[in-house]
């Protein structure tokens, strides 16, 4: 039961909660093409300038826009931001470390009479400084991900004049997605409910039957799909009508000064 | 009724899978304005794919079919799409975008008509639904009964002449039966042209104006409810079951409680209004 | 050693075996921001002509059968939902399938880039797995370089007669391995080791990850095994449609 509890806090708790909140989030309103460049550019900016005060303001800021006006659950926002943590936790104390026979470095320790780890205070400073710059990247991300529902950037890429076939699957892929997601479930309960996850052996024989099925399933409607698709008169180029979401002058102000705030940041901590 | 021309006439219409499986063995029918025909037989028998015809999404090898007396040919394909819809059986077969709106727009965009006739139709098609609320909504946090009538509004949306209804009320709960035999029964009063499948005859038979029967790819029957439910040897061949109305009417025909009158009732207030004056 | 260094010897160890045990999702993925602008640039310029080469040949696949389209979707689905699932292990921690080798065994190398790199971005903003600017870097270990290898192996092994799932797991196996290295690669090459440089950071990288990627290498082999054996025997009429 226990165990069970916890798959479902783990499925519901971080895999699709971006879709989720995408669509409830107030800055939906806003124009998608607009949030995609803001965000981007901030993203860019701090990354290029691996600068920790530029850093800060972007964690600051973005957090602020997605979880003030956008509305989204200060909790959430915090649960979301501890998804990329472990990658993080990982790649950055291999940043900071090194491994060496011999006692070198700043610091180091003897492990297991094996080998030495050795540290260094400016690695240690650039560990930091890494962790700050990819949390300002992954919140610049977020302020777009959390705000814009997956279709509405597909459209914007789609306006960017990525390759039509590209854009085609994107769509589909996405919605086709949460079709398998319910099917899905729907086969993994009965294997649950057949003991089909009792110990790791079967787990994995279990998983392997789902997965196949899952797929075959899906490719025997494959062919209905593209059926319902012909039927309403497709000719090979999907075409949707978009809401129109018009930029607002008070936005582009915004963006503008925090993009100009972050460079002067960056030139006056340099 | 019967001497106008009708919208759609089929002749011996033939059609094999990948050469192998006949789905289809020489159908031949025609189909009226503002008929309301029940389809029914038993899985297999020809019904889907006959619908998927006459829609112009599969390409018969053999027979014809026209539109308006005029003979469909790979020109004209769009015009049979265009002016026949089909709500597919499963919604989510069916839903390809991500947003109501932009589902139901599909069809008139595919179109190619202006922006503002999209919005409109779009528009109009969701209020008849009653799904407006939904608009901005992802089809994925919908509902069963919300995605069918998303998949509604999406034929309405194209304005269809003729519109086909593929086993509508499988897998829907009794409440969303209920709303959607109502829709059916609004589009029906406003003289829309419709076809429906289904295996519950008490729908077909309280519905339906006409009653064709498939079996192994072949038209078997093809009357009104009232005839088609009469012939035994037909329902035994199609595997189909006497609406419940009418077996009661034969109890209490036989009984000699109700007169022989043949007067069979559609629905239970036509029940109600026969046995009221015993 | 002092006493200070002693501690600081204890906790590292201690450190260094949490880590070891430590749930680990998606270690492979490169995250966001976490690359210099330059190395984002130059893989994604190395990716390029892969992609394009993936997209002509859907390109040449659908120009044939516009049908396929809808299959093809299907399949790019399936590794996303695939990715997204949890999956058995023995420690208890979550962690998830790559489906670079089963990409590659089911859809060939081409077809896998072009669909990879629509689940990486999806895995981006969906999953927050991996990042924007680190697209370049994962499309080239995750969709490119290790299906590359499983499939030249698993041909490889197939010519030479080897016993299917003998083939199938070891084209998983190493694929998913070789994805770790690259990666690994990728991060000693933005982050050199202050003493021994790029080579001393290969090795550093390799070493961390390995407490985790091992194993998961392992599982991934076999359940690319299950997956594919089982495909064999329920679906072969829907497999032959999947070889483009």
């Amino acid at each position: 039961m226990k165990e069970k509890k916890k798959r479902f806090k783990h499925e519901h708790g971080s895999s699709f909660s971006v879709d989720y909140y995408a669509y409830a989030s107030h800055m939906r309103s806003w124009n998608a093409g607009f949030k995609v460049l803001f965000s981007i550019i901030s993203l860019l900016i701090c990354i290029a300038c691996n600068n920790l005060f530029v850093s800060l303001a972007v964690i600051f800021f973005m957090g602020f826009l997605t979880v003030a006006v956008g509305g989204l659950d200060l909790h959430h926002y915090i649960t979301m931001l501890l998804v990329p943590i472990v990658f993080l936790i990982f790649g950055t104390i291999a940043i900071a470390i090194g491994f060496s026979m011999r006692p070198v470095g700043q610091y180091h320790v003897h492990f297991l009479n094996l080998f030495y780890i050795y540290w260094s205070k400016a690695s240690l400073l650039k560990a930091g400084g890494l962790v700050f710059k990819a949390l300002g990247a992954v919140s610049a991300l977020y302020m777009m991900t959390l705000t814009t529902p997956l279709s509405e950037i597909i459209a914007v890429l789609r306006k960017a004049h990525i390759p039509k076939l590209i854009i085609e699957l994107m769509n589909m892929i996405y919605r086709y997605i949460f079709i398998m997601i319910d099917t899905h479930s729907r086969m993994k309960n009965s294997a649950e409910s057949r003991l089909g996850y009792c110990d790791f052996k079967t787990s994995c024989y279990s998983f392997g039957q789902v997965a196949s099925n899952l797929l075959v399933v899906s490719l025997k409607r494959g062919n209905n799909y593209y059926n319902a698709l012909e039927a309403r008169c497709y000719d090979g180029d999907l075409r949707f009508l978009e809401e129109e979401k018009p930029l607002k002058a008070g936005q582009i102000v915004m963006a503008v000064i925090f993009i100009v705030v972050l460079l002067l940041i960056w030139f006056f901590t340099r | 009724m019967q001497e106008k021309e009708p919208i759609l006439k089929v002749e011996d219409l033939h059609f094999t899978y990948n050469g192998e499986k006949t789905a289809l063995n020489g159908v031949d029918l025609n189909i009226y304005e503002g008929e309301k025909i029940a389809v029914l037989g038993s899985n297999g028998a020809g019904k889907s794919t006959f619908f998927l015809n006459i829609n112009g999404v599969l390409k018969s090898h053999h027979g014809d079919i026209y539109y308006r007396g005029e003979k469909i040919t790979k020109k004209n394909l769009n015009d049979l799409r265009k002016n026949v819809g089909i709500v597919f059986q499963d919604a989510d077969n069916q839903i390809i975008a991500s947003t109501v709106m932009a589902e139901v727009s599909f069809g008139p965009m595919n179109l190619k008509l202006p922006k503002k006739e999209v919005i409109s139709r779009v528009d109009k098609a969701l209020e008849y639904m009653n799904i407006s609320e939904f608009k901005d909504r992802p089809p994925h946090y919908l509902s069963g009964g919300e995605k069918k009538r998303v998949s509604i509004a999406d034929i309405i949306a194209m304005e269809s002449e003729v519109i086909i209804f593929d086993e509508p009320t499988a897998a829907l709960d009794p409440l969303n039966a209920a709303m959607l035999e109502e829709v059916l029964q609004k589009m029906g009063d406003e003289g829309r042209t419709m076809l429906i499948s289904t295996h519950d005859v008490d729908f077909a038979y309280r519905w339906a104006e006409r009653v064709i029967v498939f079996c192994h790819g072949k038209i078997i029957a093809d009357d009104t409810p009232l005839a088609v439910f009469k012939q035994e040897d037909i329902l035994k061949q199609a595997n189909l079951k006497h609406p419940m109305m009418f077996d009661v009417y034969d109890i209490l025909k036989e009984k000699g409680i109700v007169p022989d009158g043949d007067v069979y009732p559609k629905n239970i207030a036509e029940f109600q209004a026969m046995v009221k004056g015993l | 050693m002092s006493k200070k260094q002693k501690n600081l010897a204890v906790l590292a160890s201690v450190f260094l075996m949490l880590l070891t045990i430590a749930p680990v999702s998606n270690a492979m993925h490169i995250m966001e921001g976490f690359l210099p602008v330059k190395y984002c640039i130059l893989w994604g310029v190395i990716c390029v002509p892969f992609l394009v080469i993936g997209f002509m040949n859907i390109k040449k696949v659908l120009g044939n059968d516009r049908r396929t389209l809808t299959v093809l979707a299907l399949t790019g689905a399936f590794v996303f939902v695939l990715s997204s699932l949890k999956i058995p292990s023995v420690t208890g921690s979550c962690s998830h399938m790559t489906g670079t080798g089963l990409g590659a065994i089911l859809f060939g190398p081409c077809v896998t880039s072009i669909l990879g790199i629509i689940v990486l971005i999806f895995q981006a903003i969906l999953l927050a797995h991996g990042g924007l600017t680190t697209l370049g870097a994962n499309c080239f270990s995750m969709a490119i370089a290790g299906p590359i290898i499983s499939w030249i192996l698993y041909k490889l092994l197939q010519k030479a007669n080897v016993n299917k799932r003998v083939c199938i797991f070891v084209a998983a196996f190493l694929g998913d391995l070789f994805t770790y290295c690259v990666t690994s690669f990728q991060l000693a090459l933005a982050y050199p080791s202050e003493v021994g440089g790029i080579g001393a950071s290969i090795a550093k990288f390799l070493g961390i990850f390995a407490t985790t990627q091992l194993p998961l290498a392992v599982i991934e082999g076999i359940l690319t095994v299950v997956i594919v054996i089982a495909l064999e025997t329920y679906a072969k009429d829907e497999l032959s449609s999947l070889e483009f």
